[in-house]
This record gives C-alpha cells, sequence and structure tokens, in this order.
C-alpha cells in the first residue's frame, strides 16, 4: 500500500529521479501547503507529533533536535548527513540516485521550520553518481525558483550548498561533520555545547540523516499523526533497511518498524545464500552488536526489541553471515576498518583501535595467546564511555559481542593457530 | 619480533613554497568560492583540495600552502585537512587509481579474491602502481555498495557486482 | 554557588569547570590536555570523573560547576578509567626516562606512579615513530614520547599566533608536525617546552645538561625589555654542585623557565627570556682599570673619585638595567651633589631582526627598569652639548656610545672593546648577583633573587657609588 510507504512509492526508472516525475507523484505539495498555509513551528510540530527518529543511526527524535534550537537567533544552519558510511548501510545512497528532490524539499521543508537562509549537503567524497544526481535536482529546482531567493514567490529564501567529504568514516558524526564543513579535520567536538546550540561557525545548527530529512515531506504531506500510526509506537514509521552478506537477493526493502527480522532475511531477501544454515545477524551497521541465529528467530526492527536483545537498530544495515564463516576473521575486517577511520584525537580510541586490530592480526597469523583474547575482552571496557565521539563505543560493541557470542573459535583459533573454518570469509 | 613501523615520514624541508596559482585553478577556486555564503571562506578548504587533485592527480604541499594563501586561512589548517582524510593523495599516482572496498559485506561476498585477481592482473601488491602508470591499486573502506557487493571505484566510477569476468572487462576498457 | 565534591560542600565560581574548582580545593585532578590558558582540548580523557551520579564520565576540563552539582573523583570507575587511559596513553610510549630530560618533572611519571596500571598489557612491540626531530634550532622533538594532547599546537594557535604546529595524519599514524613555509621561528616558541607534559619536546640547549634533580630554581627577572617578565633560572643545587672539571658549571646557570606572574606575563616568556642565562653569561668586565691598563679596584676607585672631584659638569647617564635599589643608592650617594647632572640612558636598543614589539609580551623598549629609572631621575634626553666634562657611564657601553672628548668613568658589568678607551673602568655585578626590583613599563614591580655570588674583584654598583661619594 503506497500510503505506508515513504519511499518506495513508485518504480524506479531512468527517470523517477527528476524534478518532472517527482512532481507527478505529488512531489512539493507538501513544500507548497506549508509555505503557504502553514508557520515554521507548526511544521516542527508536525514533526514533533510523528515521532520520527532520527535515521542516520543515533535514533534521537527529530522533533526534539529542531525544538532546541533558539529561532531568534540571527544565523541558523542546517547540515543534512549524505556521509553514509556505517558498514552494511547504503539507502541515503538509494535516496540521492532515485528520490533527490524528496530529499531537497525535505531539506527546504526542515530549513523553513528552522529559519535557516543557507543549508549544507554534506555529501560523502566517493559518491559519484549520488553527487550528480542531487546537484542534477538542484539545478532543476533552481531552475523553477524552488531553491533560492523567494521560493515559491514567498518570503521565505534558501540556499542549498552541497559540500563533499574527503574519505572520513567519522565525519558522520554530527559535531565531526561540522568541523569538516569548516574545513578543517573531521575531528569530533566536545559537548557541551551542542550543535543546536553552538554548531557550524559557532551558529546553532541542526544536522539530520538523508532519511530523516526525506521523511519531512510525507510527514507534512500526510500529517504528524498518520506517520505516529505507523510501525511501532514508540519508533514509529518505515524505514529502508538494507540487507547484505550472505543472502540470495541482497538490496533495500522499506518496512515499518516492528518487522520481523527473520522475515526480511528468509522471505524479502531470498534467505541464506545457497540454502545454508544462518550463524549470525549484524543488525543495523557494522557498529551494532552481533546476533546468534538463535537470537534472530523471534526479534522485530525496532528500538525497543533491539536494545532487549542487547543491541540496536542503528542505521538499518542487517549484515547476514551464513554458518561455516570464521567470525575471527570477520571481526578483523571490522577492527581495521574501525582503527583506519579512528581521527586519532583523543587516546583510548587512538590507541585502542589500533591495539585491537594488532591483536587480531596477530592471532589470525597464529600467533594469539590467552592473554590476547583477555585482552579483547578488557580493552573495550576501557574505551567505551570514554571518548569524545561514539566511534570509541562503535569499535568497541562489535569486539566485546563477537567474543561473548562466538568465543569458542576465538579460543580454538588462539590453542591451534588457525581458523577452525578455514579462514572462510565467502561460502 | 620484528619493529611494527607505522609510517615511513619524509623529513621536511626547512622552507616550503607555495605553488604558484595559475590562472585556471585561480577561475575554479573563484567559483566555488562563490557558491558559499562569505562567513563560511573556511569550508573551502575540502573543495578546493578536490579541486587541485582533480587537476594534477594528488596534493603536495606546495598546493596546501597555495589554498591557504587564497583562502587566508592557516597554512596548518589546510596541511593537516590534505593529510587527515583518505581521499587525498599525497604523491602521484597512475591514470586509473582502482580502489576495492575491504569491508564487511564485500569481504562476505569475496573482496578477498577481488583483490588478488586484480594483483595478478595488474601484476601489482595492493599500494603499488603498474610500471606504464597506467594502474594504482587501493583498498578502501565501505562504499556504500553493500546490496551490489563486492564493489570498487576506479577514479570516480562505482563498478559492482564483481566477478573475475566482469573486471577484466573493465580493465580492458581503461587505457 | 554551592556544589558538592567529593562528599563535601563547597562554594564554586560561575563559570569554573570542574578541574578548576577542585584545584581550589586542593583536590587535584589528573590531566594532560587542559591549560587553562589555552581552549578545552579535552582529548585526553584522565581528567573523567562521575557527575550527578550519572554512569557516563565527564572530562571535569569541559563541565562548568552548576548549582548543587555533584562530582565523584574518587568513585570505582574513575580510578578504573584513569587505570584505562593510562594504558592507553602509555601503550607505544617508549619509556625513555633512562635518556629522557623531562625526567624528574613529567607528569606521565607522576600519573603513572599515582593512577596508572603496574604494568603494561600489551604483548605487542611499540609503534615507532621520529626521534630527535630538530623542530628549530631550539627545540627537538620526539613523536615517540607525544602522547598528541595538542598543547603544542593550541599554544602556536591561540597565544602566539605563528600557527607553527599541527597535528597532520589520522589515528595512531597521527603526529605532531611543523607546518607551514618556513622554519619555526616563533619568537615564543621555547613556551610549547614548558607546557609539553611529557619529553616530547625539549630544548636543544638544554639537552641532556643535567638531570632536573640535581637543579633548583631561583626567582629572577629578564632583562630583555620592558615587560621584565618573571623568571626561573636553575642552578645546580648546594649539595650536587659539581666538583670537576673547575667550577665553570657551577657558576652557570643551566636553563631558564617562565615563572607565572599574572601581573605581567602570565605563564609565557619569549625566547629571549629563555635565553637570558647565555646572555648573562657574555663575556665579564672582572678587572678594574686606569687609563686601559689593568689596576687594583683601590686605584681605580681612586681615580674616578679625583676625577670627580676635578669636573666641573659631571654628568651620571644611569643605566635602565639598574636596579631600583642601586638607583636609589645613586640617589643617595651622587643625587645631591652640586652641577652633577643624571640621565637616563637605555643601554639596549633592539638588535637588526629582533622583534621590536608585539601583541603578546615583547616591548620595544629593549631595557628592564627604565621606569624606575625615569620615576628617580626624569627623563630629559642626554646632550652632550650641555657641556659635561666627566661623563659616568652606567651599562652597556658601544661603539657609538663612545664619548668624544670628555674623560669617562665605565661602570661595566660586561667585557667590550669601547671600554678600553674609558679613563676608569669599575667592573660591577648583573642582577644575577643580587637581589633587587625592577618597575616595568606599567609600573607594576618584580622582584628578583640573586643566583650566584658575584666574582671576586666585581663591586655592587650600590657600594661603588657610596664609594665615589666619599
Amino acid at each position: 500500500m503506497t500510503e505506508d510507504r515513504v519511499f518506495f512509492n513508485h518504480a524506479v526508472t531512468g527517470e523517477s529521479h527528476t524534478l518532472a516525475e517527482y512532481r507527478e507523484r505529488g512531489g512539493y505539495g507538501a513544500l507548497t501547503r506549508a509555505l503557504t498555509t502553514m508557520q515554521p513551528v507548526d511544521v516542527e510540530n508536525e514533526m514533533k507529533a510523528s515521532g520520527l527518529q532520527g535515521r542516520g543511526g543515533a535514533g534521537f527524535p527529530v522533533g526534539n533536535k529542531w525544538g532546541f534550537v533558539n529561532k531568534k537567533a540571527p544565523i541558523i544552519y542546517l547540515a543534512c548527513n549524505a556521509d553514509e558510511g556505517e558498514p552494511g548501510t547504503f539507502k541515503d545512497r538509494w535516496i540521492l540516485e532515485h528520490a533527490p528532490h524528496q530529499l531537497v524539499e525535505g531539506v527546504l521543508l526542515a530549513s523553513y521550520a528552522l529559519g535557516v537562509r543557507h543549508a549544507f549537503i554534506y555529501i560523502r567524497g566517493e559518491f559519484d553518481l549520488p553527487l550528480r544526481r542531487l546537484q542534477h535536482a538542484l539545478a532543476e529546482a533552481r531552475a523553477v525558483g524552488l531553491v533560492g531567493e523567494r521560493i515559491l514567490g514567498g518570503a521565505f529564501s534558501c540556499d542549498i550548498i552541497v559540500h563533499r567529504g574527503a574519505g572520513a568514516y567519522v565525519c558522520g558524526e554530527e559535531s565531526s561533520l561540522l568541523n569538516s564543513l569548516e574545513g578543517r579535520k573531521g575531528y569530533p567536538r566536545n559537548k557541551p555545547p551542542f550543535p543546536a546550540v553552538k554548531g557550524l561557525y559557532q551558529k546553532p545548527t541542526v544536522v539530520n540523516n538523508v532519511e530523516t530529512l526525506s521523511t519531512v515531506p510525507w510527514v507534512i504531506a500526510n500529517g504528524g499523526a498518520k506517520y505516529a500510526a505507523l510501525g511501532v509506537k514508540k519508533n514509529p514509521g518505515t524505514r529502508l533497511f538494507g540487507v547484505s552478506g550472505h543472502v540470495e537477493r541482497p538490496g533495500l526493502f522499506e518496512r515499518p518498524t516492528g518487522y520481523s527480522l527473520k522475515q526480511l532475511i528468509t522471505e524479502d531477501a531470498g534467505g541464506v545464500l545457497g540454502g545454508r544454515a544462518l550463524k549470525a545477524v549484524i543488525p543495523g551497521g557494522s557498529s551494532t552488536p552481533i546476533l546468534t541465529a538463535a537470537e534472530v528467530e523471534n526479534i522485530t526492527l525496532d528500538a525497543e526489541a533491539m536494545s532487549r536483545a542487547g543491541t540496536m537498530s542503528g542505521s538499518g544495515g542487517v549484515i547476514v553471515i551464513a554458518e561455516g564463516t570464521c567470525m575471527v576473521r570477520l571481526l578483523q575486517v571490522l577492527t581495521r576498518f574501525y582503527a583506519h577511520e579512528s581521527c586519532g584525537q583523543c587516546s583510548p580510541c587512538r590507541e585502542g583501535t589500533d591495539w585491537m586490530n594488532r591483536i587480531l592480526e596477530r592471532v589470525i597469523a597464529g600467533q594469539g595467546t590467552a592473554g590476547d583474547l583477555d585482552n579483547l575482552r578488557a580493552i573495550p571496557t576501557g574505551i567505551s564511555g570514554n571518548t569524545v565521539c561514539a566511534l570509541g563505543d562503535a569499535a568497541s560493541m562489535p569486539v566485546t559481542s563477537f567474543l561473548r557470542k562466538f568465543g569458542d573459535e576465538f579460543a580454538y583459533y588462539v590453542a591451534h593457530g588457525r581458523s577452525q573454518n578455514d579462514g572462510r570469509l565467502t561460502v | 619480533m620484528s619493529v611494527h613501523v607505522v609510517s615511513v615520514v619524509p623529513k621536511r624541508p626547512a622552507t616550503v613554497a607555495a605553488t604558484p596559482l595559475d590562472a585556471t585553478l585561480r577561475a575554479q577556486f573563484d567559483a566555488l568560492r562563490a557558491v558559499y555564503p562569505t562567513e563560511a571562506t573556511p569550508s573551502l578548504v575540502l573543495p578546493l583540495l578536490h579541486c587541485v587533485q582533480e587537476q594534477r592527480g594528488w596534493v603536495s604541499e606546495g598546493d596546501a600552502l597555495m589554498i591557504a594563501h587564497y583562502l587566508g586561512v592557516p597554512a596548518v589548517q589546510v596541511e593537516e585537512a590534505a593529510s587527515w582524510y583518505s581521499m587525498f593523495r599525497r604523491a602521484p599516482a597512475g591514470r586509473h587509481v582502482v580502489k576495492v572496498c575491504r569491508n564487511i559485506a564485500c569481504s562476505l561476498r569475496g573482496a578477498e579474491s577481488v583483490v588478488a585477481h586484480l594483483e595478478s592482473r595488474l601484476g601489482i601488491k595492493v599500494g603499488e602502481t603498474t610500471a606504464d602508470g597506467r594502474f594504482t591499486l587501493q583498498t578502501v573502506e565501505c562504499l556504500a555498495s553493500c546490496g551490489t557487493a563486492p564493489a570498487m571505484q576506479v577514479n570516480d566510477t562505482y563498478h559492482e557486482q564483481l566477478t573475475a569476468e566482469r573486471i577484466d572487462a573493465i580493465l580492458g576498457e581503461l587505457s | 554557588m554551592k556544589v558538592t565534591i567529593n562528599g563535601r560542600e563547597v562554594e564554586a565560581h560561575e563559570g569554573e569547570n570542574v578541574l578548576q574548582l577542585a584545584r581550589r580545593h586542593d583536590i587535584e585532578i589528573p590531566h594532560f590536555c587542559y591549560h587553562q590558558k589555552l581552549s578545552v582540548a579535552g582529548n585526553c580523557r584522565l581528567c573523567l570523573v562521575k557527575v550527578n551520579g550519572l554512569p557516563k564520565l565527564m572530562p571535569a576540563c569541559n563541565v562548568v560547576a552548576m548549582p548543587d552539582m555533584k562530582v565523584e573523583t574518587e568513585a570505582e570507575e574513575v580510578k578504573k578509567a584513569r587505570r584505562d587511559v593510562m594504558q592507553f596513553i602509555l601503550l607505544n610510549h617508549p619509556v625513555d626516562c633512562g635518556i629522557c630530560d623531562k625526567a624528574g618533572e613529567c607528569r606521565l611519571q607522576d600519573y603513572q606512579h599515582e593512577y596508572g596500571p603496574a604494568e603494561s598489557r600489551s604483548a605487542d612491540p611499540k609503534i615507532h615513530r621520529r626521534k630527535l626531530v630538530e623542530l628549530s634550532p631550539r627545540i627537538s622533538l620526539d613523536n615517540e614520547r607525544c602522547i598528541l594532547c595538542s598543547r603544542c599546537v593550541r599554544f602556536t594557535r591561540e597565544i602566539s599566533k605563528s600557527n607553527a604546529l599541527g597535528i597532520v595524519e589520522r589515528g595512531a599514524q597521527s603526529f605532531v608536525e611543523r607546518t607551514g613555509e618556513g622554519p619555526f621561528d616563533d619568537p615564543y616558541s621555547d613556551n610549547v617546552i614548558g607546557i609539553c607534559p611529557v619529553g616530547a619536546l625539549l630544548s636543544r640547549d638544554f639537552l641532556y645538561a643535567s638531570r632536573v634533580w640535581f637543579l633548583e630554581p631561583v626567582r629572577s627577572v629578564c632583562n630583555g625589555c620592558a615587560r621584565g617578565c618573571s623568571v626561573q633560572v636553575w642552578r645546580r643545587r648546594k649539595e650536587r654542585e659539581q666538583q670537576a672539571p673547575g667550577m665553570a658549571r657551577t657558576h652557570s646557570a643551566y636553563r631558564v623557565t617562565a615563572l607565572d606572574n599574572p601581573a605581567i606575563n602570565g605563564p609565557w616568556i619569549c625566547n629571549k627570556g629563555f635565553d637570558l642565562h647565555k646572555t648573562m653569561a657574555r663575556p665579564r668586565a672582572l678587572q678594574a682599570r686606569t687609563g686601559g691598563s689593568a689596576a687594583t679596584l683601590e686605584t681605580a676607585l681612586d681615580a674616578a673619585r679625583a676625577l670627580l672631584a676635578r669636573a666641573q659638569r659631571p654628568a651620571v647617564l644611569a643605566s635602565a638595567h639598574a636596579s631600583n635599589e642601586e638607583l636609589d643608592a645613586l640617589a643617595a650617594a651622587l643625587g645631591s651633589r652640586p652641577k652633577l647632572q643624571v640621565y637616563v640612558r637605555e643601554d639596549c636598543r633592539p638588535a637588526p631582526g629582533e622583534v621590536v614589539e608585539d601583541h603578546l609580551l615583547i616591548r620595544a623598549d629593549k631595557n628592564p627598569n627604565t621606569t624606575g629609572a625615569r620615576q628617580r631621575f626624569g627623563d630629559r634626553p642626554f646632550d652632550l652639548a650641555a657641556g659635561h666634562d666627566l661623563l659616568l657611564l652606567w651599562g652597556e657601553v658601544g661603539e657609538a656610545d663612545v664619548p668624544d672628548g670628555v674623560r669617562w668613568i665605565h661602570l661595566a658589568s660586561f667585557e667590550s672593546p669601547a671600554s678600553a678607551r674609558a679613563d676608569v673602568v669599575i667592573p660591577v655585578s648583573t642582577h644575577f648577583e643580587r637581589a633587587g626590583h625592577f618597575t616595568n613599563f606599567e609600573g607594576t614591580l618584580n622582584a628578583f633573587e640573586p643566583v650566584f655570588d658575584k666574582p671576586p674583584g666585581v663591586l655592587h654598583a650600590a657600594d661603588a657609588f657610596r664609594e665615589l661619594a666619599r
């Protein structure tokens, strides 16, 4: 039913990203309605009523975040976080490639609600087609007066600037993104102050994810209450879940929150590759604690259920792992990633991520000891909660959860100097 | 036990001269600058670094100073940024920079084979450039192609759902 | 406002952070990157404390005291966090203590002893980095010892504004490096040596010169300009005096560091201040002279007294390097002598290439006590055409200062070729060799203590004036 779909409500063609097609499906109707019949605070209130939580991974309620901004400040910025980098996540890319106008409309609506004159879209530097499609959409929008001075002939003006990142996962963290936007290294900032108070160039700033902003037009068009009725109560709406790894049909699926994870894997994604048994699932991007096959049986894709299971729904990136995979080598893929992406600012993450990776490299080379596994259990407790930003926690959770749930495999590797699964990552 | 040397750092020369800003590049810089509100001029560090790399293939110390002068920001800001972001190359590379994703979803779908195949076809190891200057091979982190893994990026272009055959076809197209 | 720290109710000031609050109440929260004159970096994570019972610890440097706040600095979680943070900071630290100049005044040593884990848990070899990097002719950088607290970077960005230092590369590959076009010739560069909490930034002049526990600091004042910054001059402790070879090393200062003086220079001095011990170690005037030839002090004083007695219009050009006490002695001894004029002389001018004046400390007047001298003797400019027939030149004398066709007496601390042309030379002490005060350009008094005994055959100028008055 298309009214229950914020994104997958049309067939994707070679033209569906264009202004004409977007308008055909009702695009910019919400913006028109807002600019002509609503006050900025009405837009904010609809977002509050929707209960929409940030879709970048942190899940902070959008209306609340907007509410923190002092609307009387002379300059307020909006930064759209299009720095999609969480491993297992590829939904923002889809939106940029296939529904860029939906994002543009969302940015404009948010800017109207917040009183933003210059909005930035911070897009990761590697993106090629997403960047071109976004720039094309903005050119189309500017040409018809939807972006720029006096939008739709009214008093509201807003320019949208596309700003490319340059290869740094940590820039997906909102305060790191702001430092990067200011032309510096993406070192996250200590908080307080929070971006809503002192953000870009020390001005009040809201940072929102692509999917989050792209949901705003639907909410304004259909009403916040309608959005709040989708999915589960405390974590409402639909989400773009990405399924990757050992499945027959990897891809994106828009489903309401509360959807069965097992159903997503076995039905929507066609089940585990080659009909193999399921071994494990990382439910929300690589930074979320891993679940065993048993834990996946009855779990639903919503914040509360995930939290009860000791993990998070995160960015919605579901990574499926089949029986036969070497969990030790797989973990090292992640520790190598976090060590590479640690910004280097604070001591626990800078030293700890590199340390954990080196230990795993040694274990994999057959030189691990029981003491190494003790260290792998202990190091995360020294990082987690002690860092400037959540990358430290993100790096710690996989190590802790892999060791807790697949500890035998690690013990085997250390005892025998080799993998229990021939070091396999592919099946 | 072998010494774990993380990086070999060349000795910094006593003085570094800013690269002179030629007219073409200046025009591009001016065009980029016009996009941003005036109070956000320092934001231009990254766009200008990208601009230089697109023209030259890499970014030198002198280029970083040139950008600092143009923007009126301290040199340290540009030098730090140029050294911190993965995408900025600090030395010349091949005409086609092949960047293979080595992260989790791609690893589960055969990234290691992709790398091995490329190393074999190109005759170089990851981090190296072919003698004829055509290809540089690198591994990179998640490209957001998890649903179409394994994936790689050659210069700007994404190539996904890679197989040995596809890789050969892609390489064959590149001069 | 009232807050509770470790169960004790205390007063907190508006805007102060928990680190400052704790320190005011004699509770030391260990920290590396925080410095009260620099922006908050919050990167070392050593100052994490428990606030309002929340499970997530917070960095004390970035928590502003709020009414009824509850702070715990000794909770179990805090102690664990300190152990863990110390482990991370020490993970790749070379532990060069045996050959590192910072030993004995190193926060890393002190904190490891107090808060660190007993042993490293790491089984991996330490990452090696650059050592003995010539950051400048004055400063040596060791990237292995560096804990990346960024104090040095923030100093050059926020205080000296040379923006000379940065941290390049990412993650565990990060390292401090000189940036920008030229050499690191920031006139305040050496301050980074003091604020570096470890032995990563060291003075090349002081490199391997001595263990710091063999030395003791003496409070003094820099005489490089009219700011008169407070400094510490470091000498061998009495019980650690070196016996051989010769006593030269015993009678010289090993280094000069900044002494925090909120009224004058705060915690900083400029490089000229750091070099104070070297300028004070120039060849001294040790030999009294008459007519260019060596003489005894008695003979020289007799000759000087005779010249003074015969002079119709004598003038004293008082040194702006003189202390208030010496100037008072001059006034008392000779000030009321009829027809004797006292002028204030600014001995030192900016040297070629020297910073004249800047936004931070450096003043164009390169003398420490021009103000003290003018307060006593006015600011009439000296005019040779006024017909003085005898000059008592006190202080530094260059070729250009040698008076033409007039007899002159030189009260000198340092040797100079021009001095040989004086009719009488009386060697006098430097301010390292007595106690006294200078008055800086803002009228603020600053006290100095004697670092060494004066050499034999050298008079204190105050005594010289009393002798001349006889």
